[in-house]
């Protein structure tokens, strides 16, 4: 048998297991979506039902009916609150970060890696330490059960995590042709801007797509720090668990809308995560 | 190439030399100023930690310094967290790391099925950790559960996923590799693309074996990925609260009491928070070292890592 | 339609000349439908309550917050809301957050000392840390002040178990409702517990439903032992949720308490003798008729299992079984029992969960918070409630009089009537009352869960816990 042969089917064999262990739960959730409770719930659990689209449309009219009665569903606000939280945070993390990156990066100075370590232990803080003092203050300041005060807390989720993945990618750049293109006379602004961001582009696209992705899963913040008015749908999800049951089918359906919107921001940043780069050339 | 100095240019110089030392702090310092406010809290964690302070007595909040320290540290029940937050932590980072960095590896060539399932495999990791512990406690459940059924297919019968002490290790740590697998696979994906080309194709031409092109040349360029990728892992998992909590609230019996989990318990039902503020006090001091102890490593790495390539 | 017919029949309704279906049929002929009706009535109802002295309208045009579990007795409140807005010209908003995470949202509202909200939704146990916190009203005050509540609120029509379970003097181990005690919160529903089962299970295996918990778990093993079903549910994860609803009722049926007074202190009381031999017993009954994933059971996984056949009984709160009969796949199957744990007990003695309303000591609207809180947990709301939608157990001696409810329950819910008028003397909550709960009964739940898996022997499992238990005690001072 051919050896090269052999390798592939033993590398696809070795991809397939490992596509269906991590989609397998994605497709019995989808499945979920599509059932009612009755079905979900029997033993054994089985292929065979009666597809239902009632989960959607609870979500996204913003009513279930259960078996005590019409309730109200708030999922698409929650939906809302989740998109403007974690694009607010992760845009200011961009702002904020890729320039400290690029500045660690590139320039040897003193406090240099003292910052940086800084910055990045602020990902240490266990929320819950955080937490607790903040709510007080966040009252006294008039942040309570607001957007810019959330996003501001979400910085420590995505600020660090930007910081250090976008520093890597700007290490690796080798800074031979921005010098070039400084010594044709252009600014560092420009240098950075025209130069060291394009090149650095996969590297910021999967900081900034795997920050917004922290974002979009983080509960407690919001939970502590907001009103009913800010949650986002990690906690609406838990809406669908009430005393007269659980409603998996509508927690399957909420999980795969909420998902919508981070595979969409994925599939725009593919592109940049897989893209060639001619950094090769430049490295030699 | 040579530069022509005229008084002008050594004016301009100096002043662009000033501005230049300034320039890497102007660029990191907002960073630094929007983060700068978890300090304030962080300091009021620290002095709550130095309290005997519950909210249900009320009357006898006062300092006690290092009261909470030496009863935790006097306490069992912590060093049992202790133990269950590394072993958690270390078999968590352990199997994604080995597992991520092997299937960044099947997927580096660039073609269309590859780049696909490379957005597929985003899905797990875009799942809130509570969410998919709520489907995955669905999906073990004995009667209702797909996995637990495909499994007595097999002859497995009444396998305890999360209710047994003996499997409620490994149930978690599944649910966690499911979810976070995709975090290393993405960052180490993307290095291994950004690499350069040059090496290999090199080495190809000149026939050097696969297994000595990845252990001298892939791994050792892919470093700071891997040490990046394990450090955010690591310290995810020391403070890992979603997915244990959600399935078992630390249970059953002591199994799976890790530090978040505990404190939350003690903050948030208990209402003792200066004990809860000391043992999350705990949790930062092991995570600082721990990262010290990395980043430094880190460095380096990477200097012998540039050495080297 | 002639609006001023249908209020004389819905006024006739009210004063219970009219029978509810009868209402509703003629009240139908004239184009009016349920939900309509069912405002109207609560409307009279508020009225009634607007007419028995207060100036409810003191606060028109201010506003109140709410902070509450998504639940369904909320969204049945919400339903009627209108009315009261219009009998006080309050606004009144609301912010309803997931029950899994309520409680916790309600902890750190308080601990924040934040005025947003005025009154919210709590168990009684949850009122033994916010009252010594200081962060809830004693509601005597409200209550006994003939110008803030109603002649016509009837505080009295609230059993008498459950007002005493809901306040306490803050001292550890006083008696509940004793004297001296706040009222820290108004109860407003209710689940006590008792045996559900499954008849067609049951008819099928040839097994009479159980007498005692010795009856209880060889019948269990025997279900169990048929391999198609098992045979009792009850919860198991590591919280307070697994100790108080059967467990800690059958436990009170032989006499066992989780803590004694000795000398002004507690010292815990569930390593005695006889304590071991019921915790045997307990245990023994979940290994051979239990569920296989007991410990990571909670109220939604006992009441699955019922509803989808796979248990034929469950030892938990009445309502959870009830809430089994309807939309599910053995839905018209369940029947309910009293259940008196001890041979040697003549009745059941069930613990109580008890829903209630609470105010914040931090707002700044305490009286209209009380008009809101007299509203809902007023008969007629009760009532309309437990007549018209799902509001069980309803907390007013009255409500369960009601012929329609009566009837509407024998009809579905066969056994849930009786369950209930033969255990009601006996309800309440048997935990002593100290600011330790959650810690103590997260720690037996946990231990429970080690026994359960045989990492410890039940004597000195339980030896280990009252040790903890005294020395956690000892660090309080309690």
């Amino acid at each position: 048998m051919d050896k090269a042969f052999l390798r592939r089917a033993v590398r696809g064999l070795l991809l397939l297991l490992v596509v269906v262990f991590f989609l397998f739960p994605m497709f019995w959730v989808l499945l979920m979506s599509f059932q009612t409770n009755q079905d979900i719930l029997r033993t054994p659990p089985s292929l065979a039902f009666t597809p239902t689209l009632s989960n959607y449309v609870a979500l996204l009219s913003g009513k279930i009916t259960t078996s005590v009665g019409t309730l109200p569903v708030e999922y698409m606000k929650n939906l809302a609150n989740s998109a403007i939280l974690s694009a607010g945070a992760v845009a200011l993390s961009l702002l904020l970060g890729v320039p400290a990156a690029y500045a660690f990066a590139r320039f040897k100075f003193r406090l240099g890696e003292d910052i940086a370590f800084t910055l990045l232990s602020f990902r240490f803080a266990p929320p819950i330490l955080v937490l607790l003092p903040l709510q007080l203050y966040f009252q006294d300041i008039g942040l309570y059960d607001t957007y810019t005060g959330l996003i501001w807390v979400y910085q420590l989720i995505t600020l660090p995590l930007i910081l250090w993945i976008v520093r890597g990618y700007f290490e690796d750049i080798s800074p031979d042709i921005e010098h070039a293109y400084r010594l044709d006379g252009h600014s560092w602004f420009k240098s950075l801007w025209k130069i060291a961001i394009p090149l650095a582009r996969p590297g910021i696209a999967a900081a900034g797509l795997l920050a917004f992705i922290f974002a979009w899963n983080n509960f407690v913040f919001a939970l502590v720090l907001g009103s009913a008015d800010v949650q986002p749908v990690t906690v609406g999800s838990l809406a669908f668990m009430t005393a007269s049951g659980i409603q998996y089918g509508t927690i399957a359906a909420s999980l795969i809308l909420s998902i919508v919107p981070t595979l969409v921001l994925a599939l725009y940043t593919q592109r940049y995560l897989v893209e060639g780069l001619s950094l090769g050339a430049v490295k030699g | 190439m040579a530069t022509v100095q005229t008084a002008e240019s050594t004016v301009a110089k100096r002043r662009g030399v000033t501005f230049a030392r300034a320039l890497p702090y102007l660029l990191s310092l907002p960073a630094l100023l929007v983060c700068i406010g978890i300090l304030i809290p962080f300091v009021t964690a620290i002095i709550y930690s130095l309290q005997r302070y519950n909210l249900a007595f009320p009357d006898t909040r006062a300092f006690i310094w290092f009261g909470n320290f030496v009863s935790l540290v006097t306490d069992p029940a912590f060093w049992n967290t202790v133990r269950v937050s590394l072993e958690y932590t270390v078999l968590t980072v352990g199997v994604e790391l080995l597992l991520g960095l092997a299937i960044a590896l099947l997927l580096r060539e660039r073609n269309w099925v590859h780049n696909t399932i490379s957005v597929l495999l985003i899905l797990p990791l875009m799942v809130a950790p509570a969410i998919a512990s709520l489907m995955w406690k669905l999906m073990t459940n004995p009667n209702f559960g797909v996995l637990s059924y495909l499994v007595s297919l097999v002859g497995v019968q009444n396998f305890k996923w999360a209710s047994a002490p003996s499997s409620a290790m490994f149930t978690v740590v599944l649910v966690d590799t499911w979810v976070y697998t995709p975090f290393i696979t993405i960052l180490l994906l993307a290095g291994l693309r950004a690499l350069p080309k040059q090496p290999f194709e090199a080495a190809e031409l000149d026939g050097v074996p696969a297994t000595f092109v990845f252990f001298r040349v892939t791994l050792p360029m892919l470093t700071p990925y891997i040490l990046t990728a394990t450090l955010f892992r690591m310290l995810d998992s020391m403070q890992q609260f979603d997915i244990i909590y959600s399935m078992t609230q630390g249970g059953p019996g002591d199994t799976l009491t890790v530090f978040q989990v505990q404190a939350y318990l003690e903050a948030f039902n208990f209402t003792n928070i200066g004990h809860s503020a000391a043992l999350v006090m705990i949790l930062w001091a092991i995570t600082y070292v721990l990262s010290t102890v990395f980043i430094k490593n880190w460095l380096k790495l990477r200097a012998k890592a540039r050495g080297q390539s | 339609m002639s609006s001023r017919k249908v209020k004389d029949l819905v006024k006739a309704a009210h004063d219970k000349k009219m029978g509810r279906r009868e209402l509703l049929q003629r009240v139908g002929a004239l184009g009016v439908g349920a939900a309509a009706t069912s405002f109207m009535l609560n409307g009279l109802a508020t009225e009634a309550l607007a007419a028995g002295g207060p100036d409810f309208k003191k606060f028109q045009g201010k506003s109140i917050r709410l902070l509450m579990n998504k639940h369904p007795y909320m969204d049945a409140l919400v339903k009627n809301l209108d009315n009261f807005k219009s009998m006080t010209g309050l606004n009144v908003t609301y912010d309803i957050f997931p029950e899994d995470v309520y409680f916790d949202k309600v902890t750190t509202a308080l601990a924040s000392k934040g005025t947003q909200y005025d009154a919210f939704m709590t168990g009684a146990y949850q009122t033994w840390k916010y009252g010594p916190a200081r962060q809830i009203v004693d509601l005597n005050h409200f209550i006994k002040d003939p110008k803030v509540t109603s002649a016509n609120y009837n505080w009295m029509d609230v059993t008498e178990g459950l007002r005493a379970s809901d306040s306490w003097d803050g001292k550890a181990g006083s008696k509940l409702g004793g004297p001296g005690s706040h009222q820290w919160a108004i109860p407003w529903g209710f689940e006590l517990n008792n045996i559900a089962y499954n008849k067609r299970i049951m008819g099928e295996l040839g097994i009479d439903p159980p007498k005692n918990l010795p009856d209880l778990i060889e019948k269990a093993a025997k279900i169990s032992a048929s391999g198609k079903y098992y045979g009792v549910g009850v919860r198991g994860s590591r919280s307070w949720a697994t100790i108080h609803p059967g467990f800690l009722s059958a436990y009170s049926n032989y006499g066992l308490h989780d803590f004694v007074v000795q000398g002004g202190k507690l010292k815990p009381a569930m390593n005695t003798k006889e304590s071991k031999e019921f915790h045997k017993m307990w245990i023994e009954m979940i290994q051979k008729g239990g569920p296989k994933n007991w410990t990571t059971y909670t109220w939604y996984e006992v009441g699955n299992d019922l509803g989808a056949g796979n248990s034929a009984m469950i030892f938990d709160a009445d309502i959870l079984g009830y809430f089994q009969q309807n939309g599910t796949k053995e839905a018209g199957n369940i029947a309910y029992m009293p259940f008196a744990a001890n041979p040697q007990a003549s009745k059941p003695t069930p613990n109580v969960w008890i829903w209630s309303l609470a105010m914040s000591e931090f707002s700044k609207m305490k009286e209209a918070a009380w008009f809101f809180i007299q509203w809902a947990t007023g008969t007629e709301n009760c009532t309309f409630g437990a007549v018209n939608a799902d509001l069980v157990d309803p907390v007013r001696d009255s409500v369960w009089k009601v012929p329609e409810f009566q009837a509407r329950l024998e009809k579905s819910y066969p056994g849930y009537l009786n369950q209930f008028q033969q255990s009601i003397g006996q309800s309440r909550i048997y935990f002593t009352p100290q600011q330790l709960f959650p810690e103590f009964t997260t720690d037996w739940a946990a231990m429970l869960q080690q026994m359960y898996a045989k990492e410890i022997p039940i004597d000195e499992g339980l030896d280990k816990l009252a040790q903890s238990l005294e020395r956690k005690l000892h660090e309080v001072g309690i």
